[in-house]
């Protein structure tokens, strides 16, 4: 454990630290491009250089190791100039189109001018060296004129996806990036180009033009699109989410996330949201109040016994699951949540990288929390037999599996907890407005058994309300009660009950999550 | 006990009908000076216009390129220094490779606007600035929130000539001069290729 001197501060770090990691651990930022924590170091953008005492030379900051004794200055007058005049290097062939790029606002080169430049341009704008601009690359922009040369692109394609689509072409200031032919990138993961990208070089397709980053407000989440739950940050503006990027969790993700999770903000704000209850009448749909609706569901399931069903959906946070649970076991009905089998798929990947088969974000959720009960076949064939009186399904699921329909025709009463229209819906005898994930707190378990947060970015729509609030509403009007105001108060019930999850609270899983103790880690392992 | 020594003034309690007479030798004077001299004060409004300074801020416009279209590129730096909230911009991708992107939407609720300027000083491309024009009328609310064409359109009117638009004194200069100095006082540093 080498001990060391950065900027006056002794800090000790572990054995082969570079100067740059343990700066960024003792809170001192050196300004960096090539840099990233989850790349190899590459050491050519040269802006790290910092002044180590008896070494002749300025060090650059990324492949310096921390040795015994070293004193390091970051912002020494050599330091600082050095930091300057790279700057200027990198600027010579900038184009400062900054009012057209979407870059701006988080971009290096911007705040590293303004923290350490600050310089007179000695170039002319007519000066400088074009290359190519507006290159599409399927989910990517190219633009080759405000690139730095770091290759942070490159080792991503490389290290992460092992798809090397990107290389440097030609030499000295004519250098620049690109792919073969300017083919477009294929892989799932190219969101991440335009996040690993320190400038405006790479840019995401999707978000072009959309909006500038400054008005957006970022909310802490983590993505509901299959059971890795990777951490990110929901970005949104007046109450519309604009965009989802990877929030860096060393332990789930590092700093990437999948395109098709970062698409799921494109279902929260659509007109096919539902945004209030609705019963099926004689006469066909009639909209009605949310707590109209839960009594009407009540009477069917009130002391019915196991001739009602309840069937969970992993899509649901720990505290809805948990809530719903209560709802079942008070009614002493059937309950299930595993429809095709999510846990089988659990563990299986996709890819190489992130993506699972499991397109839940909380089956292992929902089998801590005991929902695996009847099994879904059984429920279905006593539907078949007509010996279910209700069924109470808490996402559609159910609803779109081809093998249930003819079981699920023979039920009476169907109340569904939806959050989109869709035709699966016309089975069901009443409606319940369901709040989407980016519209609620609450807590995901991934397949690491990782409980992890999600938080409220953007209000839900309408009457929509959160899972646990409308099982709850049932819960009493069953007859039972789960005195609890808030997801954090269901949280603090579940801990008490549930095994694994005792002495949890939000502020312990705070924004990276908290491992539970795996019962056979082995045998997870060996299935991942 | 004391003396108070109280000053007497004389006053004229009875002039006479004198001032009254140079009271209403100002009435007069003024009275032909507007009936008959045209020294007006006030002015036959709308047919006549008062003339305003050439930096008046009045209702925006939006400057346009040779070939006609908007010189906006919706960086969105007006909307982001306004005040009042009142520009809503909604940005979209020009043909021009060098240009790249132009606003497709374009709106200034002429309402809400304080008409402080700050729009036009963020402009890195003078794309927006202000009209001397001052008389908003409208029937509606909706007639009164002004889109892309309705500005651009404005600019090729500009019957009243152009207001507020700070070429020749560069708002932007005296941020960045600060900024320098600040840089030198408390980290004496100089910005720029470093002097031997």
């Amino acid at each position: 454990m080498p001990k060391f001197t950065i900027d006056g501060k002794e800090i000790e770090v572990a054995a082969g630290t570079t100067v740059i990691q343990a700066a960024l651990a003792a809170g001192i930022h050196i300004p960096h491009f090539c840099w990233h924590p989850d790349l190899a170091v590459d050491g050519n953008c040269r802006m790290c250089l910092v002044e180590v005492e008896k070494m002749p030379k300025l060090q650059i900051a990324c492949n310096t190791q921390v040795a015994e004794g070293m004193v390091v200055r970051t912002n020494s007058d050599k330091a600082a100039q050095a930091h300057r005049t790279t700057l200027e290097f990198l600027l010579v062939n900038h184009p400062i189109d900054c009012p057209v790029c979407d870059q701006a606002g988080e971009c290096y080169l911007q705040d590293q001018y303004m923290d350490h430049g600050l310089h007179e341009s000695n170039v002319e704008i007519e000066e400088k060296v074009r290359k190519r601009k507006v290159v599409d690359l399927g989910p990517i922009m190219l633009d080759a004129e405000r690139c730095v040369l770091c290759s942070r692109c490159i080792r991503f394609e490389r290290e992460v996806t092992a798809t090397n689509s990107f290389e440097f072409s030609n030499r000295g200031n004519q250098m620049q990036i690109g792919t073969f032919q300017n083919q477009p990138i294929r892989h799932d993961y190219a969101g991440n180009l335009a996040d690993v990208c320190p400038v405006g070089a790479l840019l995401s397709h999707d978000f072009r033009f959309k909006m500038r980053v400054w008005f957006l407000k970022e909310h802490e989440s983590v993505c509901p699109g299959c059971s890795t739950g990777c951490n990110i940050h929901v970005d949104e503006r007046d109450g519309e989410t604009q965009r989802l990027r990877p929030r860096r969790n060393v332990e789930v993700n590092k700093s990437w996330m999948c395109d098709p999770g970062r698409k799921l903000y494109k279902d929260i704000a659509v007109t096919t949201r539902i945004s209030g209850a609705r019963l099926k009448r004689p006469a066909g749909w009639e909209g009605v109040a949310v707590t109209a609706a839960l009594d009407e569901v009540g009477s069917w399931i009130k002391g019915s016994g196991n001739t009602v069903a309840f069937v969970a959906s992993p899509q649901a946070t720990n505290e809805d699951l948990f809530a719903f649970k209560a709802l079942a076991d008070c009614v002493g009905g059937l309950l299930d949540f595993r429809v095709g089998d999510p846990q089988l798929k659990l563990h299986e990947r996709i890819d190489g990288v992130l993506q699972r088969a499991d397109r839940n974000p909380n089956t292992q959720g929902a089998l801590d929390l005991g929902l695996g009960k009847d099994g879904v076949a059984e429920i279905l064939k006593r539907c078949a037999s007509g010996s279910v009186r209700a069924l109470v399904l808490q996402g559609p699921e159910l609803l779109r599996s081809p093998e249930a329909v003819d079981a699920l025709a023979k039920v009476p009463f169907i109340a569904v907890f939806a959050t989109h229209e869709g035709p699966e819906l016309e089975h069901a005898h009443a409606v319940l407005p369901l709040s989407l994930w980016a519209e609620v707190e609450g807590t995901f378990t991934n397949y690491q058994r990782r409980v992890q947060r999600i938080r409220k970015a953007v209000s839900a729509p309408g009457d929509a309300r959160p899972g646990w609030e409308l099982a709850s509403g049932l819960l009493q009007r069953a007859g039972g009660s789960l005195p609890a105001q808030s997801a954090r108060e269901v949280f603090a019930r579940l801990q008490a009950t549930v095994p694994g999850y005792a002495g949890l609270d939000y502020k312990i899983i705070g924004s990276g999550g908290r491992a539970l103790q795996t019962a056979e880690p082995a045998a997870v392992e060996a299935r991942a | 006990m004391a003396t108070v020594n109280v000053v007497r003034v004389e006053r004229n309690t009875h002039p006479g009908i004198y001032p009254i007479l140079l009271g209403l030798k100002i009435t007069f004077m003024n009275m032909i000076r507007t009936l008959f001299m045209g020294q007006s004060a006030t002015i036959q409004f709308p047919e006549q216009k008062r003339v305003s300074s050439g930096r008046y801020r009045g209702i925006h416009l939006l400057t346009a390129r040779e070939d006609g279209t908007p010189k906006c590129v919706a960086c969105y730096m007006c909307a982001t220094a306004c005040p009042a909230e009142c520009i809503y911009i909604e940005a979209g991708e020009r043909p021009e490779k060098s240009i790249e992107k132009y606003p497709t939407r374009f709106e200034i609720d002429l309402l809400r606007c304080v008409y402080c300027g700050f729009c036009v000083d963020a402009c890195p491309e003078e794309a927006i600035m202000m009209s001397r024009e001052n008389d908003l009328v409208g029937t509606t609310r909706a007639e009164l929130i002004i889109d892309r064409d309705r500005l651009m359109e404005r600019g090729k009117l500009a019957e009243y000539g152009p207001g507020y638009r700070p070429t020749d004194h560069d708002v932007r200069r005296p941020v960045r001069i600060a900024a320098l100095e600040r840089l030198k006082k408390e980290h004496g540093i100089v910005p720029g290729m470093p002097h031997r």
